[in-house]
């Protein structure tokens, strides 16, 4: 029953500013490890200009 | 319902819909599993606030300064704008549907998909939104840096929109970031980097050895730098104690303990609604209406709000538009006009006259008195407002607590079951403890800024990250006892 007491009680502990819903999904979704894969990726692209162009501040 | 507002969200309802979004875990995501998209999350977000902007000029100024404290993200880095975005489009949000200017009933999974959607929508025009007008006009905040563009042999609007492209790219990676967090993770992305900004201020300012003015920063070096500097004789007298509570961070310090503790203090106190099972007889519960109610995130929309008016401020002033206020060409403080009694107080030297006239000779005592006033007023009401907001649009209203309760089978003993009963008495605290929740975490707030923090970490800054950390404890609490119910039938000899 301590299971239920907290379904009402979580709901509103972790609500962050942005809020995401159980239901009803877009169609396109993005696994999470593409995301994570593809900032990596964002980020090592950025210091290989830096690097590439000799910028110094990398 | 009239006929036009259906025809409104029908039209808007395919596009919003059609936005990305993070793929949901089909199955239950074990504590560990969701520990390690946390840390994950973490981890990725200090590389990426550790690259900085390919072409960025040297003299460019980070327009968010005073607030990167809890607007997070890094001046002159992949994340220059940090949740900046996902705050701004938050406060249109709320005061959207917060305000019932677009009536959008959440507990409707359309409703819930056009509000998710559109929540997206805002946050890419807030990251646009707050990008161009730096990088515009004469003399922009963000500029390319002309050097690397002449030995690249291209153009500098080249650059100019190669820097445009990352900080647009570094803001959407934010706020899918804090999309894994939601839904992997524990707690929230944004949350997560507050905590991680704040936490990082804070060891800086007691660790930091580096000189300002002659002073190491951190107020441990600073310490041995006062003690082997300055005598006994010199520190005792009337000036000398001031200057070690003021300058010395004493003052700081006894500020952040107590937030802290006042924080913990205040997230502990509440009224407890004893709830029964209406069918299992001993099964019992509560449901706590904490003093502040409604979390202190409304706070970081105040905050933002104040920050945005001064974003129009210093864009204004730097095109030679002095309406609204001068600003300090040194410091990029306002100095005179609207925006000086508009713009929050950030240390003792904002306000204590002695040591604003150290800075600035030509501000009167009654200037600085009716700046305070108005940072006290507008956090004060602007807390009571977003409150209510808040709890509006995240479902923690009376009626929408009285319908969770109901369909989880509770009821209060003693009374009908019914969710009108339910909503009756939850009526009688939550609207108010709400109201003197906001007002009481505006003031607190504008106190903590007062009297300085440790790091410049601000009291915004210090009452998030320990609000933040002291939820984030109870999910994990909860987590875990989801996690001993498979163990406790494996006890009976289940599966």
């Amino acid at each position: 029953m301590a299971k239920k007491k907290d379904s009402s009680g979580g709901l509103m502990s972790s609500a962050g500013l942005m809020r995401y819903f159980d239901t009803e999904e877009t169609s396109i979704t993005i696994s999470p490890k593409t995301i994570m894969i593809f900032s990596v990726f964002i980020g090592i692209l950025v210091i290989a200009l830096h690097i590439y162009f000799k910028s110094g501040t990398a | 319902m009239s006929n036009g507002e259906y025809g409104f969200k029908d039209r808007l309802a395919p596009i919003l819909q059609r936005f990305p979004a993070v793929e949901r875990p089909a199955i239950h995501v074990h504590f560990k599993r969701k520990l390690g998209w946390t840390i994950a999350v973490l981890i990725l977000y200090f590389v990426l606030s550790n690259v900085p902007l390919f072409g960025l000029s040297p003299d460019s100024i980070d327009l968010f300064a005073q607030y990167r404290a809890f607007f997070a993200g890094a001046s002159g880095s992949l994340l220059l704008l940090g949740i900046g975005p996902i705050v701004t489009a938050s406060i249109v949000l709320q005061l959207l549907v917060g305000a019932d200017i677009i009536k959008l009933d959440l507990s409707n999974p359309r409703d819930q998909a056009i509000f998710q959607g559109g929540q997206k929508f805002l946050v890419l025009v807030m990251i646009v939104l707050t990008t161009l007008p730096q990088m515009v006009g004469a003399n922009p905040y963000i500029k390319p840096d002309l050097g690397l563009a002449a030995s690249m042999g291209v153009d500098p609007s080249v650059l100019w929109w190669a820097l445009f492209i990352q900080i647009f790219i570094g803001g959407v990676l934010i706020m899918f970031l804090d999309e894994i967090v939601s839904k992997w993770g524990i707690g929230s992305g944004v949350g997560l980097f507050i905590v991680a900004g704040v936490a990082q201020a804070l060891v800086t300012g007691v660790f930091n050895w580096q000189l300002d003015q002659g002073m190491p920063i951190g107020i441990i070096p600073r310490w041995i730098w006062i003690a082997q500097n300055m005598g006994a004789s010199e520190l005792l007298s009337g000036e000398g104690f001031r200057f070690l509570l003021i300058s010395g961070g004493v003052l700081a310090l006894i500020t952040t303990i107590i937030i802290f503790l006042l924080v913990i203090f205040f997230e502990s106190t509440r009224v407890e609604i004893p709830l029964a099972h209406s069918a299992v007889r001993g099964a019992r519960g509560k449901f706590p209406v904490k003093l502040i109610y409604a979390s202190v995130l409304p706070m970081i929309l105040v905050r933002a709000l104040q920050a945005n008016i001064q974003m129009v401020g210093m864009v204004l002033a730097r095109k030679g538009n002095t309406l609204l206020g001068v600003y300090d060409a040194a410091s990029g403080k306002p100095i005179s006009g609207l925006m000086y009694y508009l713009n929050p107080i950030y240390s003792p030297y904002d306000w204590i006259p002695s040591l604003v006239h150290q800075n600035y000779p030509d501000i009167a005592t009654w200037q600085i008195a009716m700046r305070l006033g108005c940072d006290l007023g507008l956090m004060v009401i602007g807390g009571m407002i977003f409150a209510v907001f808040w709890i509006n649009t995240t479902n923690m209203g009376a009626d929408a607590v009285a319908k969770q309760i109901q369909r989880s089978g509770m009821q209060i003993p003693g009374f009908r079951r019914d969710p009108r009963i339910l909503e009756r008495v939850l009526e009688r605290y939550i609207p108010k403890v709400t109201i003197i929740g906001g007002a009481l975490v505006g003031l607190l707030v504008v106190v903590a800024n007062m009297l300085g923090t440790i790091g410049n970490a601000s009291g915004t800054g210090i009452l998030l990250a320990v609000s933040i950390t002291y939820r984030l404890y109870e999910d994990i609490a909860s987590e875990q006892m989801m996690e001993m119910h498979p163990m406790i039938r494996g006890l009976f000899g289940k599966e």
